[in-house]
């Protein structure tokens, strides 16, 4: 049983993360419930997006229940950190130094390199694969972003999700 | 809704497993209007109907009215029908739903309305399980996605078998929820045998809707007592007897995790109903007064409780031991079923949220509207709409929003009835698919009554909030086959509205003269209405072109905060330690209009 939160601006793709990981644990034939924001806060605004694996039937995370907190913009990390067990393990978007229950890379940067500032989901997706524990692995989000029909969509996914499992060293 | 390995399983969000609920149900017929969070449902049958190659014909109607009025229209045709909408829009339909109620139906009908506690992207918490009740038609309540997609197949069979609307109610934490579906192969399409005319149904006066009603209350009350899922199912076997809980839909799935989770509340027995309306009332009765206590938790009004007639040792929503306004959390739901059980509160560290607001996007066209209406209106009452434009609020340039088109219909009565100064303005603002839907009555209304207001229609072609769904004014359906547009300014000149100009709100000079015209007109003349159509395609859609030019602000800036606090563009930001102003290259999409308005005009192409 994992549960995991992904936060961030609309419009910075938590959507898209959220499908990969749900896609790839229901293909295991295992339960996993999600839960997203959509409408007006999509607009810019904070949204945020659970996913749940395991035998639940709720797609909302109670506080202090996460496992692992996903953020895609360091300033929604405080809106959603009391989502966070003891223990629990945020994965950041952000040029800062790692810290004790933080790790950090810089995938806005690392997608700007790239050409596609709108890839650092996908990066920092790649970076918080290789961190044990997490729910989907490098190997199978290779696989998964692999099946991408559109093939400069493909290949774009590819290099982001690449770039950050390489950042993580 | 990509394949899988696995090609019976899917990780699908509520709206696309009712969207599959529909189609394997031989449903021929689908009609939505988009809103929060229904949208995705039409959307998903658009691609189920490709996957599948089904010939199910979809429609997104002018509005939610028209939607079920097409729905019902297919129903007495022989087919299988859906009509989708939002909870608010179920108000925009209640006229043909509740004298659909009484007539009755042929082939199924199954009408999908979301709801919204929170409310997270709506005006009400409005619960369409009441409605159902008000209406007289049954409400299948789904807890999770893949219950959504059993009971979109059971309520067209229910819809038969009573001859009645069924209404399904996902809420939001269903529809917006994505799990593991299994799939079902879709059944032919139903075919109930083509239209007999019979006008004492199908056109009853009075006197036989009398017989009409009766024969409804008849139907419910053979409901009640026949259908599986009006009776409460165990979800939880407690061993006590001394509390029990009855809840439903989206909330129930909270309360089984709350109660698998924590021991202290082993002793608990959980009942769920599928079909709070007409629900079992003898078996709800029979549980309450088993149990030394039952606690009713549902959303977001008390529609099971209210159903049992002895509440002496019941509590919920109407004893006050639920809230009575706001979402069920599970938070909420584990501090409730704590205090009821009266154990120990979960003690929970203060979340400290700042929530960033919502804002119009960097480039989108309604930015430089607003901002032109606000200069050459400056003391208008600004009368808003549903959309994104309703984030003009950010700009001081919307004051009023009530619901889909009552920007026009209340510009008439503000304009009517003066503001108390001589110089009274209104400047209503709507979108284009929000015109179609509700605004062109309510124009109609201004341009006979000589309402001195103007009318800006900002075309971004597209219903813009909901994700891009095409509107009338597109030549082209919802699964792509051609339509006919029906053309905006023709629309306006038929309405009778003699004033009207069309701009491109990226320009400035012809944004201007446009809305000068237009106040003279309006408020200097009192001709009538004034119409300014603002047209450029949304940002995010297709149509949009996007541009490459960058801008930098240079030394002239003086920090005047125009562009930052009345332009509002997320992309310009200021930089506290550095005391300047700065464009983010990596938001801005490049529109330029900031350097139009700039006072000190500091802000610069990139490499000019």
């Amino acid at each position: 049983m994992v549960d995991l939160v992904l936060c961030g601006r609309g419009g910075q793709g938590i959507i898209f993360l959220t499908r990969q990981i749900g896609e790839i644990v229901s293909a295991r034939g295992m339960a996993v419930i999600s839960s997203e924001t959509h409408g007006m806060a999509v607009r810019g605004g904070s949204i945020n997006s659970h996913v749940r694996i395991g035998p639940f039937y709720s797609p909302l995370i109670r506080q202090e229940h996460a496992g692992f907190l996903l953020s895609l913009d360091p300033a929604e990390t405080p809106n959603n950190r009391h989502f966070l067990k003891p223990g629990g393990l945020v994965i950041e978007n952000s040029p800062l130094d790692e810290e004790p229950g933080i790790r950090r890379v810089d995938a806005t940067r690392l997608a700007r390199e790239l050409g596609r500032v709108q890839s650092e989901n996908v990066v920092l997706l790649g970076f918080a694969s290789t961190v044990d524990g997490f729910p989907v692995t490098s190997d199978e989000l290779e696989r998964h972003l692999a099946e991408e029909s559109r093939k400069p969509v493909r290949e774009m996914n590819l290099r982001a999700l690449e770039a950050g499992i390489r950042a993580a060293g | 809704m990509t394949h899988h390995h696995s090609p019976d399983v899917r990780f699908l969000m509520g709206n696309e497993a009712i969207g599959r609920g529909i189609i394997e149900a031989g449903c021929s017929v689908a009609a939505a209007y988009p809103g929060t969070p229904s949208s995705e449902v039409l959307e998903s049958l658009v691609r189920w109907k490709r996957e599948l190659d089904h010939p199910i014909y979809l429609e997104w109607s002018v509005n939610e009215k028209v939607a079920f009025e097409v729905a019902y229209g297919a129903s007495l045709a022989g087919v299988r029908s859906v009509a989708a909408m939002k909870m608010v829009g179920l108000n925009v339909a209640s006229d043909p739903l509740m004298s659909a109620a009484y007539l009755g139906v042929r082939a199924g009908l199954v009408v999908v309305v979301a709801d919204d506690p929170g409310p997270h992207s709506s005006q009400t918490e409005q619960d369409s399980r009441f409605f159902a009740w008000f209406a007289k038609v049954p409400v299948l309540d789904p807890s999770t996605p893949a219950e959504a997609r059993e009971m979109a197949l059971r309520a067209f069979d229910l819809s038969e078998k009573y001859q009645v609307p069924v209404i399904l109610r996902p809420c939001l934490r269903v529809c917006h929820a994505r799990q593991n579906v299994n799939l079902g192969a879709p059944q032919e399409p139903v075919h109930a045998g083509p239209f007999k005319k019979n006008w004492q149904r199908w056109a009853a006066i009075p006197r036989f809707r009398l017989v009409l009603h009766g024969e409804l209350n008849e139907k419910l009350a053979r409901m009640r007592q026949e259908e599986p899922e009006a009776r409460p199912v165990t979800v939880s076997r407690g061993s006590g007897k001394s509390l029990a809980l009855i809840t439903s839909g989206s909330v129930s799935s909270h309360v089984r995790d709350v109660i698998a989770s924590d021991e202290r509340l082993a002793g608990i027995s959980v009942f769920k109903v599928d079909l709070p309306f007409p629900a079992d009332t003898q078996a709800l009765q029979e549980i309450v007064d088993f149990h030394d206590k039952t606690l009713f938790i549902e959303e977001t009004y008390p529609v099971l409780e209210l159903q049992v007639d002895d509440r002496r040792k019941a509590v919920g929503r109407i004893s006050g031991h639920v809230p009575p306004q706001g979402e069920l959390t599970p938070e909420l739901v584990e501090d409730i079923i704590l205090g009821v059980a009266g154990e120990s509160p979960q003690t929970r560290a203060e979340a400290a949220i700042k929530p960033r607001r919502p804002s119009l996007c960097p480039g989108c066209p309604h930015r430089p509207a607003f901002f032109m209406i606000k200069s050459i209106f400056d003391k208008a009452v600004y009368t808003g709409d549903i959309g994104c434009y309703t984030l003009g609020i950010n700009m001081g340039a919307v004051d009023t929003c009530l619901c889909m088109g009552a920007s026009i219909g209340m510009a008439c009565g503000l304009s009517h009835a003066p503001l108390g100064e001589t110089d009274a303005r209104v400047v209503a603002t709507i979108g284009d698919s929000t015109f179609y839907h509700a605004g062109v009555p309510a124009l109609i209304n201004a341009v006979h009554t000589k309402a001195p207001v103007v009318l800006v229609i900002m075309d971004n072609s597209t219903t813009a909030m909901t994700g891009g769904q095409p509107t009338p004014g597109h030549s082209v359906l919802a699964d792509g086959s051609p339509g006919v547009k029906v053309d905006l300014e023709r629309l306006v000149r038929g309405c009778g509205v003699d004033f009207l100009e069309t701009v491109d709100p990226y320009d400035h000079d012809a944004m201007k003269e446009a809305l000068l015209a237009a106040r003279r007109y309006a408020y200097e003349d009192k001709v009538g209405v004034a119409v300014v159509v603002t047209r450029r395609p949304c940002v995010r859609s297709a149509q949009a072109v996007p541009s490459s030019d960058r801008f930098e602000i240079g030394d002239e800036c003086d920090r005047c905060m125009t562009c930052l606090r009345d332009l509002e563009c997320p992309a310009i930001h200021f930089v506290k330690e550095r005391k300047i102003m700065e464009i983010d290259a990596d938001l801005c999409a490049g529109c330029g209009f900031c350097a139009k308005i700039c006072p000190t005009a500091a802000i610069h192409l990139k490499g000019a």
